[in-house]
């Protein structure tokens, strides 16, 4: 049996006749940053629920730092730390509150408990909030304290469940910081993300869940090889769509664009792009706007799922909020690649 | 943030007792409470209320053949302990639906501490309230004209009666948050306690009942629990008065009752983790 910290077989889970979870496999190395990439309601917080005890999965099996999360389920909890999506803290007690509740609940012997919070505090740069209200406190200060709730015990697994949603760019990069630095001191993280961006920045390997389904798996820099062509995007007047994608297709595969752009992969390479445009301007094709992008894991996201994850927000789908994942979303874009 | 090491563990220093935890549970439900009356006095203003509206109103049972004491206080300050009492317990339930709707309660799920420490420390917390309450009624009541037939005993089964409607109370509101886990576990909450109270001995004794309430409330083990707060506040030649008789069927409600409840809200927490 392999001893990675998170192996799960053929996890599936159902709420009624909502299939949020359709059968993942997957396996996290130890020392890995895992990045779970997936639009809202792919099924990615269902899975981290199974993963971290707080779900049973309806079948299939998962191990966590050795233990089975449904038959050890203790030993599960002694050995993760999780910080789920909202940061959910009680906003009446004080950082310090929180985090001596948190070491008491996990055995930790009051003889280290204050030094232990203490250095949380002062790694995630709390110190001098500690006693202040979390009602007082700020959406990135929120998740700092809700890191270091997640790891009062030493976890030898880390689970962030959209650890940076709706946080401001800085307190982003903050926490990226921070996952880094706990990555090198040996911590195996498993990070949720609907941002392409984080789990590229972050990730060591990742998989793209849509639909409760695992669709693509691998190192960022495979995936997107993967991809192969860059894209040459293209905007023009809505009556020309039909002739430009004529044209464009001679070059390579159509993708889909944000906005009513068109996009083509050129399997002949960027040298291509005067070449495209000459064949557009013969055409007859008024070009308004022209941009070249290598491939990035929105290009893998769409052509594994056939949209792009930048407008999935407002798709239809399963998972987590319980709506039914046989409804496939709209294909289209709504907001620009970055 | 910056780079500091952190103290290291070892796996055998992790030894969770349920008891730390459970008092730990308690701190953070007294914290909670003084830094957010608002959620406490309406427990505190109800018992109160409801001794002081309905011994002025129902003056006149007293005057009924048989009604067991000539002080109407003395009869409605163990109904106002118990309804305070029951809606402490309840309250736990509306406390926990917050927890359950924020997600705070999933950090407590996720933790490796027992099963049995997230509800019994809550309840304990609610005893200490329920205490307090208790207190302030027995003073308020006293400035009304409220006077024990049984010296210290009066007191002490009052006291023990609330503590047990608490604790039924608690059982039966956390039990029905973690199945809802929202907001519609707080009307069967509420619903379920009035209609209980108010189907027993709450208002009148069973001796100016008739018909169905009479049999409801006869066989309603609420009437039990009753019967024991009510016994030192009794006139002394009543049958009601004071005694082991009067003590034991009320004792065996609150046992039995709070361990049905409490059972009840494990179980339903179980239910949550499959």
């Amino acid at each position: 049996m392999s001893n990675s910290p998170i192996i799960a077989e053929n996890l599936v889970r159902h709420f009624g006749d909502v299939h949020a979870v359709k059968g993942i496999n997957l396996e996290v190395k130890a020392g890995e940053v895992f990045g779970f990439l997936g639009p809202n309601g792919a099924g990615k917080s269902t899975a981290v629920r199974m993963l971290t005890t707080l779900l049973r999965p309806t079948s299939g099996t998962a191990r966590v730092a050795g233990f089975d999360v449904v038959k050890q389920a203790d030993q599960v909890r002694r050995s993760i730390g999780v910080a789920l999506q909202d940061a959910a803290i009680d906003p009446l007690m004080t950082g310090a509150e929180l985090l001596a509740l948190q070491a008491v609940l996990y055995g930790i012997p009051a003889s280290v408990l204050k030094k232990r919070s203490d250095e949380l505090l002062e790694r995630v740069g709390l110190t001098a909030a500690a006693s202040r209200r979390v009602s007082t406190y700020s959406g990135g200060m929120r998740r700092r304290l809700d890191l270091a709730l997640s790891l009062i015990h030493q976890p030898t697994v880390l689970f962030l469940d959209e650890p940076t949603t709706g946080l401001d760019p800085m307190s982003r990069l903050t926490l990226w910081e921070e996952v880094r630095r706990l990555n090198r001191e040996g911590t195996t993280v498993m990070l949720t993300t609907q941002y392409l961006e984080e789990a590229d920045q972050l990730a060591d390997r990742i998989a793209i869940i849509d639909h409760g389904k695992i669709v693509r798996e691998g190192k960022p820099a495979d995936l997107k090889a993967s991809v192969g062509a860059p894209t040459l995007i293209i905007k023009t007047n809505i009556d020309q769509t039909e002739k430009a994608k004529s044209v464009l297709s001679t070059f390579g595969d159509l993708r889909p664009g944000a906005e009513g752009a068109l996009g083509v992969g050129l399997i002949g390479g960027a040298a291509l792009v005067t070449e495209v445009v000459r064949k557009l301007d013969e055409a007859g094709v008024h070009v308004a706007h022209l941009e070249i992008n290598e491939p990035s894991l929105d290009d893998v996201f769409a052509e594994a799922t056939g949209y792009r994850l930048e407008g999935a927000d407002n798709a239809p789908s399963a998972g987590d909020n319980g709506d039914n994942g046989d409804e496939k979303p709209k294909k289209k874009s709504r907001r620009g690649r970055k | 943030m910056n780079t500091n090491s952190i103290t290291h563990l070892n796996t055998s220093d992790m030894h969770s007792t349920t008891m730390r935890s459970a008092g730990q549970l308690i701190k953070r439900s007294l914290i909670n409470t003084r830094r957010l009356p608002s959620a406490f006095l309406p427990t505190l203003a109800m018992p109160i209320f409801n001794m002081v509206s309905f011994s002025g109103t129902f003056f006149a049972l007293t005057k009924l053949p048989g009604f067991p004491t000539d002080r109407s206080v003395n009869w409605f300050m163990p109904l106002g302990l118990a309804m305070g009492s029951a809606f402490s317990g309840v309250g736990l339930g509306f406390s926990l639906i917050r927890d359950l709707e924020n997600g705070f309660y999933d950090r407590m799920r996720m933790a490796p501490t027992s099963r049995i420490s997230l509800i019994v420390g809550p309840v304990l917390a609610t005893w200490i309230r329920v205490t307090l309450v208790t207190l302030i009624v027995f003073g308020a009541g006293t400035l009304l004209g409220a006077r024990p037939t049984a010296g210290v005993l009066s007191y002490l089964c009052s006291w023990i009666a609330a503590l047990g409607i608490s604790t039924i109370g608690a059982g039966w509101g956390l039990g029905l948050a973690y199945r809802f886990q929202d907001m519609r576990g707080a009307a069967i909450m509420q619903l379920s306690i009035f209609l209980t109270m108010f189907l027993s001995t709450a208002q009148v004794p069973l001796n100016v009942m008739t018909g169905w309430l009479h049999t409801v409330a006869r066989i309603n083990p609420i009437t039990n629990i009753f019967r024991l707060s009510r016994s030192g506040w009794v006139n002394a030649s009543d049958p009601g008065h004071m005694s082991w008789s009067n003590a034991y069927g009320g004792l065996i409600a609150i046992a039995v009752l709070s361990v049905l409840s409490l059972i009840f809200a494990l179980r339903s927490l179980q239910k949550i983790d499959k």
